[in-house]
């Protein structure tokens, strides 16, 4: 039996510098050590990243538990983009999704179980959301400075954490309306701040 | 991409959450799409151990097959839909020469004359033997390990029957519809009662000797006594299916069974 499943997929040979999709592959077809290689990978900057979102380190620490254990699971939904051999953009679109989700189980249990939307790379921003993807460049960090704390929150939560504007207002926890109105507002702060 | 990267020192205050929001903002954004700088986020060794031993442990786990996740969906308890899922690996032989046999016994009665006889004779008996093989020391090669496990004894015994039964039943069930004078479902299902009979009395003899003795005796007592009455020149042995008989069997069913009950409510 354990022979025949295993024929059905085919495993790819990987080691320690596999990348990412090779690992993913592997996972897909059940093999535990390419999951430990992509968790001992990935975690660490998931983590820390993470925990500039959550104070709590328990709930981020149960986050990327739940992150990995959908990695195992849902491996073979990982399609990469030709000539992509990184994953972190997928795996980080499912931890922050998991720690919404820990974070309203604790908070507020009477409303329903997130609907859980299908993980997708993101990345597939408009022009003007990509200028604000490379912040490490030119004066916009500078453009940044400019924005009150709460322009920027939604600035984050909704293009550099690739969030829809519903889970940005459930892990800033402000209404949905506040975080599209503040985007706009923030958006056009910056266009002022960047072309004057 | 550009000549931009992490320095060490940016990379620790950002691990350690020591790094402004905008600083952070830029960080983040850069690491998305440079594994390098990802890596030099120093790694907490003994965290990341605890991590994967505790996801080891899922991950591990093995994956539940269709019988148990259709069982356990009917409510029973998880360790129970497991056993009863794993049991058949025990008898896989019975099942195989179960099948064989019942074939046989459909080529007899399709092409010899009055050879239905042969799964009249066959069906009660078919369960039963299915019973004799489900527990036991020279059976099961882990009987030893089963017999001081908790779960050990009557319960054990009782759940693997229902794990035997319950193909010995469908397969002859199956036979019968395919014989040549069915008609009714009746005509499928005439041989129940007494092979149910049979496995209840072999069950509460297996409480005085070992299983497989006792159904070797009920087992012989039921050819005995076929053979008895055809010799008897009373006609077709047919007679003990009769719907008469039925309630006969059916008394007796109710009586074993009580009798079964009893004793181990006594136990």
């Amino acid at each position: 039996m354990k022979l025949l499943r295993r024929a059905r997929r085919r495993v790819p040979s990987y080691g320690p510098d596999s990348a990412d999709p090779v690992l993913l592959t592997a996972i897909a077809a059940g093999e535990a050590e390419a999951l430990e290689i992509l968790h001992r990978r990935h975690a660490p900057w998931l983590r820390a990243r993470l925990n500039y979102r959550c104070s709590d380190p328990d709930q981020v620490d149960a986050a990327l538990q739940e992150t990995f254990l959908a990695v195992w699971k849902s491996a073979a939904s990982f399609t990469p983009r030709p000539g992509d051999t990184d994953a972190g953009a997928w795996l980080w679109t499912i931890a922050i999704r998991q720690l919404i989700s820990q974070l309203r189980k604790r908070a507020n249990r009477w409303i329903g179980e997130l609907e859980t939307e299908p993980y997708e790379t993101i990345g597939d921003a408009s022009a003007e959301d990509t200028v604000l993807l490379n912040i490490e460049h030119g004066p916009l960090g500078a453009a940044l400075h400019s924005l009150s704390p709460e322009l920027r929150a939604a600035i984050q939560a909704t293009i550099l954490d690739g969030l829809t504007v519903r889970e940005a207002a459930q892990i800033l926890q402000i209404p949905e309306g506040t975080v599209k109105t503040r985007v706009m507002r923030a958006k056009a702060r910056l266009r002022e701040a960047l072309t004057s | 991409m550009s000549g931009w990267h992490l320095t060490p020192a940016q990379a620790h205050d950002y691990a350690a959450r020591r790094t402004d929001e905008i600083t952070a903002m830029s960080v983040e954004a850069h690491l998305m799409h440079c594994p390098p700088c990802r890596s030099m986020l120093p790694a907490d060794e003994e965290w990341l151990a605890d991590g994967w031993a505790s996801l080891r442990d899922v991950v591990d786990r093995p994956r539940r097959g269709v019988v148990e996740t259709l069982l356990s969906h009917t409510g029973l308890r998880a360790e129970t839909a497991k056993l009863l899922a794993a049991t058949p690996r025990l008898y896989q032989a019975w099942l195989g020469s179960t099948v064989v046999v019942l074939i046989a016994a459909l080529a007899a009665a399709h092409t010899l004359p009055r050879g239905s006889l042969m799964f009249v004779f066959l069906a009660p008996v078919v369960p039963l033997v299915g019973v004799a093989l489900a527990y036991g020391r020279g059976i099961d090669p882990a009987h030893t390990l089963a017999s001081v496990t908790p779960m050990a004894g009557q319960r054990l015994l009782f759940l693997r029957t229902c794990a035997v039964l319950v193909p010995a039943l469908l397969l002859c069930t199956g036979a019968g519809l395919l014989l040549p004078h069915t008609v009714t479902a009746w005509d499928a299902i005439f041989w129940l009662l007494p092979a149910l009979t049979l496995v209840s009395g072999s069950l509460l003899l297996g409480r005085m000797m070992h299983l497989s003795v006792a159904s070797g005796v009920v087992g012989g007592l039921w050819v005995l006594g076929l053979i008895l009455v055809s010799l008897s020149g009373q006609g077709v042995p047919l007679g003990v299916f009769a719907p008469q008989a039925q309630m006969w069997w059916g008394v007796l069913l109710a009586t074993l069974v009580g009798a079964l009950v009893f004793r181990v409510r006594v136990a």
